[in-house]
């Protein structure tokens, strides 16, 4: 019974995470049709941010001298300390937690902005290039760097939520909904707005766009870096959540499981990414659950890659516009238009 | 926009001579191998690229199908590495020209557009990469032997104090012949004349009666059979993973756009001055002033593509090699 509330929280967690990640996606591609292959980087970016930072801002708090210790050694060791020290302290807790989210979506806003040289210059072709092998260059630094997140071994990353006790899984799963929840609530208010109108019409046709006076270069620019930002959120929560952060865990195949989300759900639509976030978390997380049953001479986990990237090669060929197809958005509230009309 | 990319050339040049002058002999050896590597695997990229203008970001893996290939063939049968480079010519040749009729054919004639082509080759990449990493394992579990970071056994002979590898020799002999024979297939011959017409102007070609498709099927055949064959090299230098193709995705990229994405010759030289500048760039810089970790070797084609990208978008070596084939902006 306890086994299934861990799994529903677990699930909870990552759908939290991966629906950030697919709605700045769909946001830069579904309506701007920005081709943003190097998701991870943003992603990296964020819980890099948090790995190195989250311990280190509290150790004086806890009698620890940076100086005077190897970090690369005795992360975990400090990290249990400021954990300990967060089960005391509520308040210092949470004012990191918002802390390092605010500037884990600054280092993705700045990633970002930085990544917009290129996209608004190049075209689709060299912008993809450019930008897988940017967030292959991400995992290189993360991984070889060893001040930055303690290289190959990985960073300890001090729980927040450890003064909440026997709730603490159910506060930190609540606060990552919540905090997901405000992130849709914004794309999707983003999207409606005359703004997002201004998005999908750079989609459509950039010369039309162009000639209706909109600046089509600072939108692109702008969509990029409050993408980007989001991408540094959802990597700060993800850090968080695992409590570790690992330069391996961020290799482009984590790119590629937000253009799935996106391509199955349906691209300039939130409904679809999210759907297509809980779609591709189903089959993962089964597949991982199942993992424990199936007898196989390799990891089962391997599977999962194989079933979506067929399924999103079928879903290109058979259903390009994905699972929900974009409709034209209500802009006004049409109940209330109604309502008006009528009295 | 010419001057900044004569500027580029003009001091990727010098780079290289300086390099070139003083690096010690075996170094050199050692960095015309992977040299010729990345110069056979660009030259595929390029060539399909030609044919739908989508990078095909499962090029690499092409690669990595040809050494596995082989070594398959080593541990059934015993058989040299050298003498099955036709057999992984063969296999990749086949693999990549099932991709294109089962994948980016039928999206192409549903009028798909670039970014879903793209995104479709990176789940072609994921498909391969995941069938590597499950038949690796797999082997492992049943042989007991790795299938995972192999090397391939070479022999070695000594000219004056040095001594030569047989792969620096070998893969020089693959690259120059892939030269003389794509010059001989698409300067010379009616198909490859066919096929040049095919890429540089479908429609037109189409009006003459020239077969679009098996134009560019036969592309996608002779890119990854050429991949393949280059894979095959990869384990005499290093050791060999299921995502090793994959790796040098970075560098053909960097050699592609250096040489201008749409030319192919092009793309040799361009294979060639990022191959030498890469592993002669580290050399160097993971000595005494400046102790970089050899870890940041991919940093070194990373910057060429971006700084190619950023300074002279159209390629730097289309000023030397003049008309480019198939333009299309």
């Amino acid at each position: 019974m306890i086994d299934i509330f861990v799994l529903i929280l677990d699930f909870l967690a990552f759908f939290s995470i991966y629906l950030i990640l697919s709605i700045s996606l769909n946001l830069e591609y579904g309506y701007t049709g920005i081709p943003n292959f190097g998701k991870v980087l943003f992603f990296a970016g964020g819980a890099f941010t948090v790995g190195a930072l989250a311990s280190r801002i509290i150790a004086p708090l806890v009698g620890v001298n940076l100086a005077e210790i190897d970090f690369v050694k005795y992360n975990a060791f400090l990290g249990i300390k400021v954990t300990n020290f967060f089960a005391e302290n509520p308040h210092i807790a949470l004012l990191m937690f918002i802390a390092l989210l605010a500037l884990a979506m600054m280092v993705g806003a700045i990633l970002g902005y930085l990544a917009s040289y290129p996209a608004i210059r190049l075209r689709e072709d060299y912008l993809g290039m450019v930008l897988v092998v940017s967030g292959e260059l991400a995992r290189i630094v993360g991984k070889n760097y060893d001040p930055l997140i303690c290289g190959t071994f990985g960073v300890f990353v001090p729980d927040p939520f450890s003064w909440a006790g026997r709730l603490q899984s159910i506060v930190r799963v609540a606060v990552m909904l919540a905090i997901a929840y405000l992130a849709f609530l914004t794309v999707e208010k983003l999207s409606r707005s005359p703004y997002g109108r201004v998005l999908r019409a750079i989609r459509d046709n950039e010369v039309a766009a162009d000639a209706y006076g909109k600046n089509i270069v600072k939108v692109r620019m702008q969509v990029l870096v409050i993408g980007s930002a989001l991408a540094g959120l959802a990597g700060a929560l993800y850090a968080f959540y695992m409590g570790t952060v690992h330069p391996d865990d961020y290799s482009p195949l984590k790119t590629f499981v937000v253009w799935i989300m996106v391509i199955m759900g349906g691209r300039g639509n939130n409904t679809g990414a999210a759907v297509g976030a809980l779609i591709y978390l189903l089959v993962n997380r089964t597949i991982s659950f199942i993992k424990h049953w199936l007898y196989a001479p390799f990891d089962v986990n391997y599977l999962s890659y194989l079933i979506f990237g067929a399924i999103i090669i079928l879903i290109l060929i058979y259903k390009p516009q994905g699972l929900i197809p974009e409709k034209p958005s209500e802009t006004l509230d049409f109940r209330k238009y109604l309502k008006k009309t009528k009295s | 926009m010419d001057s900044a990319s004569l500027t580029l050339l003009t001091f990727l040049m010098t780079l290289i001579t300086i390099l070139i002058l003083f690096t010690p002999p075996d170094l050199l050896l050692n960095s015309l191998t992977f040299s010729n590597i990345i110069s056979m695997l660009t030259v595929g990229l390029v060539l399909t690229y030609l044919t739908l203008k989508v990078p095909n970001f499962a090029h690499g893996d092409l690669a990595s199908i040809g050494f596995y290939v082989s070594y398959a063939l080593y541990r059934a049968y015993g058989l040299n590495p050298y003498f099955s480079i036709p057999v992984s010519f063969l296999v990749s040749g086949a693999v990549a020209l099932m991709i294109y009729k089962a994948v980016y054919r039928v999206l192409q004639r549903r009028r798909a557009d670039i970014v879903n082509l793209m995104v479709a080759s990176i789940a072609v990449d994921i498909i391969i990469r995941t069938i590597l990493y499950i038949y690796s394992d797999a082997m492992r579990e049943y042989t007991r032997t790795f299938y995972r970071g192999f090397i391939f056994h070479d022999v070695t002979f000594r000219v004056g104090c040095y001594s030569v590898s047989f792969v620096a020799i070998a893969s020089t002999i693959a690259s120059v012949s892939m030269v003389l024979a794509l010059y001989y297939l698409l300067m010379k011959t009616k198909t490859g004349i066919a096929m040049r017409a095919a890429i540089e102007n479908p429609d037109l070609a189409e009006t003459l009666g020239i077969d679009i498709d098996k134009m560019y099927s036969l592309s996608w055949f002779i890119a990854g059979g050429i991949a393949g064959a280059a894979g095959v090299f990869i384990p005499f230098r290093m050791a060999s993973y299921p995502d090793t193709g994959w790796n040098l995705l970075l560098r053909m990229f960097s050699a592609a756009v250096l040489g201008g994405l749409d030319n192919i010759f092009g793309a040799i030289v361009g294979g060639y001055m990022v191959g030498l500048i890469e592993v002669l760039g580290i050399y160097y810089l993971s000595k005494p002033p400046i102790y970089l970790s050899s870890a940041y070797r991919p940093a070194i084609p990373y910057v060429i593509l971006v700084s190619v990208l950023l300074f002279a978008p159209k390629g730097v070596l289309n000023l030397v090699l003049g008309r480019r084939c198939g333009k299309h902006d």
